[in-house]
């Protein structure tokens, strides 16, 4: 009986390290396009300071590499990697001349990586919708 | 009187209304022709972990003789000094004559009056 | 005057006891995630702590006991032990997450890492628990807390749809992850009903001298302020429903909560929103440190109260000291204060039967309250709460494995 008992801490742990559904990569990775583009558009008004924002959107850019690399490891069937591959890589391109820009303090230049970043993210929400459906 | 209810585990205060702790047990005398009756409050913290159990109480008694004030065995106070049961349970005592301090002050004049800011325990 | 003043008290507790961490991170989840949908958590924590913290001055005022002297002497050692452990640890837990929300209100403000902020902070709070009054922390952190207005504010100039805001005052299905749902709401509640507040409550009760002539007082502190508080929850709620489910944004960090108030508030919204991190988390964590070490010095009879200097109460000082102390060492390692306070949050859950029991017992013993003991309403409104927790403790934690 005592045994029994203590087998539950490894179940636990076990659910407790399952890993995420496609479809929960697909929401983390609109979550963090989302993320940079938002942190984008407060920095261009303005409103966040360049450290806090070059920081968000280092952030952003490690989580998406993160998460696409193991969403990649294991696609969801009926989803074209490739077409989804080059979207993320260009995504993290974007942000990633974004943080610099912050630093430059060039708002012109940012806006432009920030407005192809916002195509990028529409590409991604349509497969992300995709992947919804498919479940 | 209810000793549970109205004794055991009240907050007790001397003469001057200081926090004294708390009756942590009771000591009673069970004669062969008398009746039983209360002949001390115990105060301490190997009588209260022992009510958890005796393991912890023994335990609790080795580690006071190591660190702090070392007090040989729980403070024990005559039952005869209890003033009133109300509140709290007065007792016609001294708190700091009777040891029940004794980890306050020990802990006041060895960690708490280091501290810048601290204060003095004794300082009116 | 003396009693128009002390309405802080209430103030206090609820900015300082509703908005921390904990409650706005799970709100902002909430809203980032379901919308307007887990409104309805927030409205049942705010009605079951308006009666909880109401019950703990009553007690406070009318038997001059806190909650902790009753407890101890109501149900003896071996039972307060329990509660003890349970109570303590989990405060404990909250106390790592209210400082590192501290923390991470300082690193969205000048890029420093929060690790680095650790000992800056510990040693703070405990500056001002060392020198600092009861009164001194209690209007201190009300008056510095009154920037989570900003959150009311932002709410408004969003301008929801408030029939919509309304009708999810009632619960309903999610659209979407049930456990996620689940978890959420057993969050929210667990982050709302914090048994602290009580024990902080009738502590204060009773250093500001509370008697009968108090309890009108008292019923207006814990229904105006914990309404107070309430109110900013569903605020921030509001705001991230609006500001950052549009943008497909969930809550994993904290600072991406940071952007919710950028696009009510343009000017100044990011610097409203860390400074009220910091005084909210400010705030709580003195109460936090206050009610850990009332426990310790109400339950075992030493000398307390925040008004004396420590050397005359040496044995409290010495717990908030250590308490504060380890605390701080979590952060230092680089502990994800976030990961903290999701499952603090679960773990209240877990340990509110254990407080409220008691509690309700006490609260109908003729020999502490007389004719002040509960009525109906009070009654069935903590077994009520007694019945959502019990169940909560068992939800919480598989639904923390699968929703989190």
């Amino acid at each position: 009986m005592r045994a029994k008992r203590f087998a539950i801490v490894p179940i636990l742990l076990t659910l407790a390290c399952k890993q995420p559904t496609p479809a929960e990569q697909m929401d983390s990775i609109v979550s963090w396009l989302g993320t940079a583009g938002m942190a984008g558009d407060a920095w261009l008004r303005h409103t966040t300071p360049d450290k806090y924002t070059r920081q968000t959107l280092e952030l952003s850019s490690q989580r998406l590499q993160e998460i696409s690399g193991e969403l990649l490891k294991a696609p969801p069937a009926k989803i074209d990697t490739a077409i989804l591959d080059a979207t993320l890589t260009r995504s993290r391109a974007h942000i990633a001349r974004m943080a610099r820009l912050v630093d430059e303090r060039n708002s012109p230049g940012f806006r432009r990586e920030l407005d192809s970043l916002r195509i990028q993210q529409k590409v991604v929400r349509q497969i992300a919708d995709g992947v919804e459906s498919a479940k | 009187m209810h000793l549970i209810r109205d004794v055991l585990d009240k907050k007790m205060v001397d003469r001057e209304h200081c926090d004294m702790g708390r009756v942590c047990g009771l000591v009673m005398h069970v004669g062969e022709s008398s009746q039983p009756r209360i002949t001390h409050i115990l105060i301490g913290g190997p009588t209260v972990w022992m009510r958890l159990h005796p393991a912890l109480g023994r335990l609790s008694t080795r580690l006071a003789g190591m660190w702090g004030p070392r007090r040989e065995g729980a403070v024990k106070i005559p039952w005869s000094r209890v003033e009133t049961i109300g509140r709290d349970v007065k007792l016609d005592v001294e708190a700091r004559d009777t040891g029940a301090l004794d980890w306050e002050i020990w802990i006041a004049k060895h960690i708490i009056e280091r501290i810048p800011g601290g204060g003095s325990e004794e300082a009116e | 005057m003396k009693k128009i003043l002390q309405i802080t008290l209430g103030i206090v507790t609820s900015i300082g006891g509703f908005l921390e961490i904990g409650s706005v991170m799970t709100a902002a989840q909430a809203g980032a995630e379901f919308g307007y949908q887990l409104l309805w958590a927030l409205l049942l924590g705010t009605l079951c702590l308006i009666f909880l913290v109401e019950m703990s001055g009553r007690l406070a005022a009318v038997s001059r006991h806190t909650v902790v002297d009753a407890m101890r002497e109501r149900f003896g050692f071996p039972f307060f032990f329990i509660v003890l452990v349970g109570i303590v640890l989990v405060a404990f837990m909250v106390l790592v997450a209210e400082l590192g929300g501290i923390a991470y209100g300082m690193q969205i403000l000048t890029g420093i890492g929060f690790p680095w902020w650790a000992i800056p902070i510990s040693l703070t709070v405990w500056l001002l628990m060392w020198k600092g009054s009861f009164s001194l922390i209690e209007n201190g952190a009300s008056l510095l807390g009154l920037v989570t207005i900003s959150f009311m504010v932002a709410a408004i100039r969003l301008r929801p749809e408030w029939s919509s805001v309304g009708s999810a005052m009632l619960p309903s299905m999610p659209h979407g992850d049930k456990a996620r749902y689940g978890f959420l709401a057993v969050s929210i509640l667990g982050a709302s009903i914090s048994p602290y507040l009580m024990y902080f409550y009738s502590s204060g009760a009773i250093e500001e001298k509370w008697d009968r002539t108090y309890l009108p007082i008292n019923r207006f502190i814990a229904g105006f302020g914990m309404t107070f508080g309430g109110v900013l929850s569903m605020a921030v709620l509001i705001v991230a429903a609006l500001a950052l489910r549009p943008q497909g944004i969930q809550l994993d960090t904290f600072p991406q909560a940071a952007l919710m108030l950028t696009t009510a508030l343009p000017k100044y919204g990011f610097y409203f929103f860390a400074l009220s991190m910091v005084f909210a988390c400010f705030g709580a964590a003195l109460e936090i440190s206050l009610a850990i070490a009332y426990f310790f010095a109400q339950g075992f009879g030493w000398n307390w109260s925040q008004n004396l200097k420590p050397s005359k109460n040496a044995r409290f000082a010495f717990v908030y000291t250590l308490i504060i102390l380890l605390a701080g060492i979590p952060l230092v390692l680089g502990i994800d204060p976030i990961k903290v306070t999701m499952m603090s949050m679960a773990l209240t859950s877990a340990t509110l039967p254990i407080a409220i029991v008691p509690f309700l017992f006490l609260m109908n013993d003729p020999i502490f309250l007389g004719k002040h003991r509960n009525g109906w309403i009070s009654n069935s409104v903590v077994a009520i709460v007694i019945v959502i927790s019990f169940v909560l403790a068992l939800i919480s934690i598989p639904l923390e494995i699968a929703g989190a």
